[in-house]
Order: C-alpha cells, then structure tokens, then sequence
C-alpha cells in the first residue's frame, strides 16, 4: 500500500518531468517562435505605447476562480478568501491569514508531491525489508547560469545531490560508494539514529575511502524536512548536500496542493575560474538548488492553492533573511520538527540560519509572479564588482579587446551623474548573448513573464507565480509559445489596473545594463 | 572670525571661481596645496584637481625631420660620413708615398771652377785649371729602391684594410644607433601607453571617491602616478631626440629630429661562440690589417738590409782648362766604403719591428677574443631574455590582460585590476624593447666583427713612434 503510494509519487515527479521534457523538445518551436514575436515586437515598437493594452489577452478571458469539483474546501473561512489578499476577521481564528485553510488536495491522496526544481529524486528498491539508495559523493559540475559550469562536489552527479524521499516508520538503507579522490563520511542531518551511522567524521566510523563503499541501515521514525550532507567541512562548503524529505504518517493537517523545497548556498569563483574556492572568506555566486538567479527556476502554484515552501540555508557562513512578497507565510516547521500550530508565527521574512530549514506554507491568494529571495543587498546579486570604468563611461569593454596593444584613451571630463557624490549606485552593464536569453526564455515556468525578468531576479532570487487555473494551464501544460509579459498583463487585467500599467519594453532585453 | 571660518569661505570662494577642484591649485610656486584643514572627510568636497602637464623645457618637437630607414641612413653614412673619405685618403697617401720611394734619384748638374787664380803661361790669376759642367748620377744599386716602393704598397695594402675597417665602424655605429634610436622610439610609445593607463587609473580613482570607495588620499596618490607616468613620457622623448641626433651625426647629417621604421626584432638564428671566434679571427680587416703590416716589415727587414750596399755614383763633365787652354773632361766614380756604418742598428729595428708586429697579430687576436668575450655573453643573455619575451612572457601577459578585460566584461572583477594588468603588458613589452635592443646591437657587432666607433678617425697603417722619419720614404 504504501510501496504504491511511493510509485505514485515517483509518477507524478515523472509526469511533471515529461511535461518539462517536453517543452525543451520543443524548444527549437519555442525559440522559432520567439524569435518571430520579437521581431514583431520591434515592429510594434514603433507604434507608441498604450498603457495597459498592449497585449492581446489571453486564456479564458472570463475564467474565475474555481473549487475543484468533489472536495469540500470553501472559497471563503472566517472572512479570509482564498482568491482574494485579505487577512480575515479575527487574529484568534484558525483561519486568520489562511493559517488552516486546506488546499484543494484531499488528505487521504496522502502528502503533495514533493517538488524541488532543478533536482532530481535519488530513486530505490525494496531489499530485504529496507529502502535501498545508492549514494555517490563525487566531483560534479554544475550549471550555475546557461554555459556557466562550475566544478564543485556532489552526489550522483548533481550538487545539491538527488533528493531522498521517504515515509515516516521506513527502513532505510544507503549504500554510500565514494568516488571522491579523498575520504568521506556521510551525515544524516536531524535523525535520532543508531550512532555508528551517524556519520560524524572518524568519532563514530572510519572514513570512507576513495572506491570504497559503507552502508547506512536505520528506520526513520522521524518526520519533516531533513538532509545529509558530507561531514567534511570543505566538502560542504563546496556543495556536498542533499534532502532528506520525510512525510509524515498521519498527512498534514491541513493538506497543501504543493511542496516545494529550495537549498540555498554560496560559492566564492574567481573570475577565469569555475573551481569554487572552499576555504574563501568570501562568497560571491549564490545559488537555489545550485542555480543563480535568474536561471532559478520559478515556483508555479495554482491560484487558491495552499502551497508549502521547505527552505534550507545551507551557505557556509552567511544567514539569510527571506522574503516572500505579496503574501504573508506562516511558518509551521523547522528543520527539527513540524512545529505544533499554537506556535506557528506569520511572517513576510524568515531569518533563516546557517543549517537550518524552515517550511513556509501560505494560501496563494493573489495572483502574480512574486519575487522570493534573501534580503541581504549583496545575496541578492553574484559577483558584485566595484561600478567604476568603462561600463560606466559608456565606453564599450569590447573596444579594449579589440587592441589589446593599444587601449583607448580615456576621456578625462567625466559624465554629468558625477556632480552628485554617490553616483553611480546602480549596478550597470551584464550583457547577455542572444543564446543564453533563448536558454532563459525557453523555460515553461517563466513563460509570460515580463521582458524583464530577467534584469530583476540575480543571486539569491527565485519567483513564487501564482497563475489563474487557465493561465496555469497554458504556461505548465502546454508547448504553446506565449509572448513575454503575456500573463503577467493578463493578470494585471483581471486582478489589477490595467490602465495604469506598462508593459516592459521587449527590445531593451537583448541588454541588462541599468 | 575664526580661523575655521576663513580657510573654509576662502575654499568656498575657490570653488566659485574656478569651479570643481580648483580649490587645490593655488597661484605659483606652490602647484600644489596643502590639504584643507579640517573639512576632508567631514563635508563633500570635490576631490583633489589632477595636476597639470609637467614643464617640458623648450627643446624642439618630435616629428618634424625625415623618416628614415636603416638602408637610407646606411647609404646616407656611406656618402656622408667624413672618416669613410678619411680612410680612403690614407689609401692614397700610402700609395703616394710607394709611388715616391720608388722614384729613381735625380742627376745633379754642377758647374765646378778649380784652381782658380792659378798662375799659367801668360797669365797670373788665371779663372782657373779647369771651369766648366759636370753630371753626376747616384747608380742605385741592390733594388733598394723596388724594395722601398714594395715597401709602401704593402702599407697600402695595410690601409686598405683599416679602410675596410672603417666602413664596418661605420655601418655597425650606424646599424647600433638605428636600432637604439627604434627602441627609443618604442620604449616611448609604450611610455604613451602607459601614460593612457595611468589617465584611466586617475579618472577611476575619481569615479571611485564620488562612491565612496576610494579617499583623498587614494586621488592624491594617482595624481602622483600620473604625473610621474606622464615625466616618464617626456624623458622617453628626451631618449628619444638623443638617439636620433646620435644617428645622424654618424650619418654626417644635420637633419631634424623625425622618426626611424624599421624591425627591432631580429629573426637570425642564434651564433657560437666558436665558430664566431673563427670567422672574426680569420675574417677580420683588424687581424688583416695586422697581417699584411708584418708583411710590410718583412720587405722593410729587407730593405734595410740592402741600405748599406753602396749606391754608386758617377760624375761627368766637361770644361775649359786655363792652364792646357783647352777643352777637358773630368770622370768620379764614388762609392761609400761601408766600413763603420753598416745599417746595423736600422736593420736590427727593422728586425724588432717585424718580430713585434708579429705579437701585434696575436694581440689583435686576442683582444678580438677578449672583446668577443663580453659581446657574446650580452648577445647571448639578450637572445634568451628576446626570444623568451617573443615567445612566451609578453604573449602570456596579453593573454592575462585579455582574460581581466574578459572578466571585467562579465562583471566579474573590478576596474583597477584591468588597469594593473594593462600597465603590467605595458611593462612587460617594455622590457621586451631593452632585450631586443640589446640583443641587434650584439649581434650586430658580432656580425660586423666588433668594430665600432663610426666618428673616430680612420687610423693610418703606422704604430706611433716607428721609423719613419727619413725625408725621402724608403
Ligand atoms: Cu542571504
């Protein structure tokens, strides 16, 4: 029984993945069609902007928000509506701020997928009464941005490693093979094991050398959100962690339609270099499952849904302050325990520590693409360099490359911002090339998005979208192209004010200078 | 009011005046002034005025004059340099003087009365027994006179090759000048390039003070590096004028000062020691000129021996006798008895002469030996230090230059350390011009058999102090 209920999860992880396969497919469609709308979009460049009408409407245009057919959730508890931003009637209710308003999910489908973007799920089998997972620490390089592959440590060649995923009560097994050049030593971050697989570094086992394989063997009485992680210091800061997602016996309560889970870290790379530096004082690349903003992926919920967010700060040194915008989040759970909802607090920021795990869980009540970062200014960017010389003289870089035996000269009267101590602040030039911008745009969870999106998502950054049922289903479940900015004033025209709003210039994005 | 109050409203009226940064230029001598009191750091004030252009004392500018090629200014040398017709004229005054050695003496005409007043038949005090003319000729005897002229051709011979000399002082002072005038020429467009950097490294020291991350302190100390790059610009125009006077003086030009092209790098193969030492040995026109003067004291040994053999001289004439009143001849035949002086001394300098030109040769081989010593080592060093700067440390550099520049393009490293690493390539590429410089200058020499010194006359075929000093050369 529980075995199928594992089979369905692992299904419906593979039907997600087969929906995203099949967009990057398709992708050579999307890019043509792409390319075609923005050639039209410089044809309509020409013709001045009109607030708000620009963009043809599009799904069902007279699509409300609807209740699945068959559950007995309500639109509507103690005042607080799941369709519409509001708080609800009293503090004291167990529906203020959607605290126990359920998802449309039934309890007994038993917990939602488990969803974290951009990672995979470490796959087992039953043997001898246990759940078997093969575990490999190895070297691996990952895709911090398109063509952006920097070299650091992980599992089963991904960093993050692959997600473990089980039920509470399950006999687990893992098989550890060390295909690192030096020892290592697995830990599982928060179980109340049999010490001799606790993992700790040579004070409960031997190291496991290189090509040499221990086995891990306990049961998981435990729930919650978990994780294993190298405990080797440096192997951890140069990447070597992983979920461990516990689902609870007793689903719940109430049930959430999605869960995500997003694992922050930061590297230091120099520039010319793509080996992160561990033992660096210093961290300028900053990744959500070991992507940079803006090619983290965004999380995509359905409007109305109740949506869990599962957070592990796993930087090395630094905490991070999240910050979800347009909803107000309750945290239910750290990484130790669910915590009891007496003691449940709402927030719009979560300190988040260095180790620690905190599950947000919100009812996605207002329509959008809502920036999800850490509010640290410079978690919010990558290698922050100091805005001075050409990329503010507006003297193109390329002209120094282009003679390197006779650089230009410089022009000694400086431009007319300099009469205001301070200036410049903002961050200027990032160019990006035509192929990385397809790589970015071919993605089906940002279509639709503003042109812009990508100028406003760097670092520590991800976008929360909350999508109408037909918007969801046109930007997740089908190959149809959608132009940039499409949904977003679609939803400025059924939820905002559309006639007072802009769409972003398409044009302006072949370029992120500020 | 307080003395605060007055510093700051002069300031202020500074600022009027003369706009951003003219706060800090006050009226000459001081060019530049003292920080002011108590303000910096606590109120904005614009940062520190870049300093003027350095005086650069009237000397004529660059660019005006010809630009020359090495095979123009050779040829320029070759029908300008005055020690070339110096040379050449040696020539002709060791072939004059073979010419004048071998020229057979003169006969003498003389007119000789004798016994005059003698008393004759008829005639007290007659004009005498015998008046009239007489022709003598000196028989010069044993070829003394084809040795002497031999003599001197063979000293000819010993010019002609201190001419051939001369022309390598010549072209190889020339050549040295040429590549030291184009690595001047060089050093200062590097200077110049510099000179951009260091512009930027002010204007970035500025961009960083309006942010904040950078203080007075730092703007101050990149007006310093620029005023120092931009003296170095001008001291690299000084190198620069010199060498090319230097140049033109040995082409025996006054030409104003203008620009050299040309290839600095050299692209022979690399020379040994050894079979250099051969080639300058057996090569030489110095260890030649040596030669073919032993082979002058060879004839002179000769001819010194031949001195003492007595030239013969005969005497003719014919007159009147006053006494036999009639018409005589007389006849002398004389010759030197060569009993005491028997050029003994003369023939045994000679002998000196000979064996001490035949140390000459050596010790002219072996100061080519002790020249080469040094010159090769130079060359030697230089052609490492070029050919590793060709082929390795300055293209490394530009490819590090290239990968901050890259860097920089993608937001990944910040300005000032572009800047750094162009100044480095800027370095680097100046070093590379000393080593090449260096190294044509060597091999130069080492292919002009170490001869330089293009404006110092010609030498003559003679040590000072030989024996020479007889009015008719022989
Ligand atoms: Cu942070």
């Amino acid at each position: 029984m529980r075995y199928e209920k594992e089979t369905k999860l692992l299904q419906s992880a593979g039907r997600r993945e087969f929906i995203t396969k099949g967009a990057i497919a398709a992708a050579t469609g999307v890019t043509a069609a792409m390319l075609a709308s923005a050639a039209t979009a410089q044809e309509a460049m020409k013709m001045p902007h009109a607030h708000g009408h620009s963009q043809k409407p599009i799904g069902s245009r007279n699509a409300k928000p609807s209740i699945p057919a068959g559950t007995d959730v309500r639109e509507e508890y103690d005042g607080y509506s799941r369709f519409k931003p509001g708080r609800g009637n009293d503090p004291d209710s167990d529906y203020y701020l959607g605290k126990l308003v359920p998802g449309f999910r039934k309890t007994e489908d038993g917990p939602a997928p488990f969803v974290a973007p951009d990672l995979e799920k470490l796959p087992w089998e039953m043997v001898n009464g246990a759940k078997e997972f093969h575990l490999v620490p190895m070297a691996v390089e990952r895709e911090f941005h398109p063509g952006v592959k920097m070299n650091v440590y992980g599992y089963n060649g991904s960093m993050p490693g692959p997600t473990i995923e089980v039920n509470q009560g399950d006999r687990v097994r893992i098989v550890v093979t060390n295909e690192l050049p030096e020892d290592t030593f697995v830990h599982w971050h928060g179980f109340e094991l049999p010490v001799q697989y606790d993992g700790a570094a040579t004070l409960n086992q031997e190291p496991i050398k290189p090509g040499r394989t221990f086995v891990y063997e306990f049961d998981v009485h435990e729930e919650g959100t978990f994780f294993y992680h190298s405990h080797v210091a440096m192997q951890e800061a140069f990447g070597q962690v992983g979920w461990f997602i516990v689902h609870p016996k007793k689903v719940f309560d109430p049930p959430v339609d999605r869960d995500f889970g997003l694992i922050f870290q930061n590297f230091f790379v120099g520039p010319n270099q793509t080996v992160s530096d561990s033992w660096s004082m210093d961290w300028n690349w900053h990744t959500i499952n070991g992507r940079s903003g803006p090619y983290t992926t965004p999380l995509v919920c359905k409007h109305g849904e109740r949506v869990r967010v599962r957070l592990l700060n796993f930087a090395p040194m630094q905490h991070h302050p999240i910050h979800m915008h347009g909803h107000t989040f309750w945290v239910t759970g750290h990484e130790g325990a669910r915590v009891p909802k007496s003691a449940w607090i709402p927030r719009n920021n979560e300190l988040v520590g260095v180790a620690q795990a905190s599950d947000f869980e919100f009812v996605a009540n207002n329509p959008g693409d809502w920036i999800f970062h850490c509010h640290m200014v410079h978690h919010m960017m990558n290698h922050m360099t100091k805005q001075v010389g050409p990329r503010i003289r507006q003297a193109s870089v390329d002209r120094y490359l282009a003679n390197l035996d006779n650089r230009p000269s410089v022009e000694a009267a400086q431009r007319a911002g300099f009469n205001t101590p301070g200036y410049p602040q903002k961050m200027m030039g990032m160019s990006m090339s035509e192929e990385d911008m397809k790589i970015y745009w071919g993605r089906r969870e940002v279509q639709g998005m503003r042109a812009n999106y990508l100028m406003a998502v760097k670092g520590l950054m991800t976008v929360m979208r909350v999508l109408p049922d037909d918007l969801y289903e046109l930007v997740m479940e089908t190959d149809q192209p959608i132009e940039k900015g499409a949904v977003f004033s679609e939803i400025v025209r059924r939820f905002g004010d559309p006639d007072h709003y802009e769409p972003a210039p398409k044009h302006e994005m072949m370029s992120m200078d500020g | 009011m307080s003395k605060f109050g007055i510093s700051a409203v002069v300031m202020l009226m500074a600022l009027f005046i003369d706009g951003a940064g003219a706060q800090e230029l006050l009226q000459s001598p001081a060019r530049i002034a003292e920080p002011p009191a108590p303000s910096a750091g606590s109120q904005f004030i614009n940062p520190p005025a870049r300093p003027t252009q350095p005086a650069s004392v009237g000397d004529t500018p660059l660019g005006l004059g010809e630009v020359l090629d090495l095979k123009t200014v050779l040829s320029l040398a070759t029908q300008n340099n005055p020690t070339l017709r110096q040379a050449r004229l040696q020539i002709s005054a060791e072939l004059a003087k073979a010419q004048q050695a071998g020229l057979y003496p003169n006969p003498t005409l003389a007119y000789a009365g004798e016994q005059i007043f003698v008393d004759v038949e008829g005639d007290t005090d007659s004009p005498g027994e015998f008046q009239g003319g007489i022709i003598s000729q000196r028989i010069v005897t044993a070829g003394k006179l084809s040795l002497s002229r031999e003599k001197y051709l063979r000293r000819a011979h010993v010019t002609e090759h201190l001419a051939v000399a001369q022309q390598y002082r010549v072209c190889n002072d020339v050549r040295i000048h040429f590549y030291r005038a184009l690595a001047a020429q060089q050093r200062l467009e590097m200077q110049r390039e510099l000179l951009k950097t260091a512009e930027d490294a002010a204007v970035t020291a500025r961009e960083l003070y309006n942010v904040g991350q950078a203080n007075r302190y730092d703007v101050r100390k990149s007006n310093v590096m620029l005023q120092r790059t931009r003296l170095a610009v001008q001291k690299a125009e000084h190198e620069y004028r010199m060498r090319f006077r230097e140049l033109t003086s040995l082409v025996g030009l006054d030409l104003p000062v203008g620009a050299v092209v040309g290839t600095l790098a050299t692209t022979e193969p690399l020379a040994t020691f050894d079979g250099t030492l051969a080639r300058i040995v057996a090569e030489s026109p110095e260890v030649l000129a040596a030669r073919a003067k032993l082979s002058a004291d060879r004839i002179t040994i000769e001819r010194e021996e031949v001195e003492w053999i007595p030239d013969i001289v005969f005497s003719a004439g014919t007159g009147y006798n006053f006494d036999a009143r009639e018409t005589v001849a007389v006849a002398d035949i004389s010759i030197e008895i060569p009993l005491f002086d028997r050029n003994q001394g003369t023939i045994s300098q000679a002998r000196a002469d000979f064996n001490r030109q035949r140390r000459e040769v050596r010790r002219t081989e072996l100061t080519l030996r002790q020249r080469l010593a040094m010159v090769y080592e130079q060359y030697a060093m230089s052609f490492e230090h070029a050919s590793e700067y060709r082929d390795s440390i300055v293209p490394e550099m530009r490819a590090a230059y290239r990968e901050l520049l890259s860097s920089y393009k993608q937001n990944r490293i910040e300005w000032r350390e572009v800047l750094q690493a162009q100044a480095e390539y800027a370095e680097v590429r100046l070093a590379q011009i000393s080593y090449e410089e260096q190294l044509r200058q060597s091999e130069v020499l080492i292919q002009g058999y170490l001869l330089d010194g293009g404006l110092n006359a010609a030498s003559g075929p003679m040590p000072a102090g030989h024996i020479d000093s007889v009015p008719k050369p022989r």
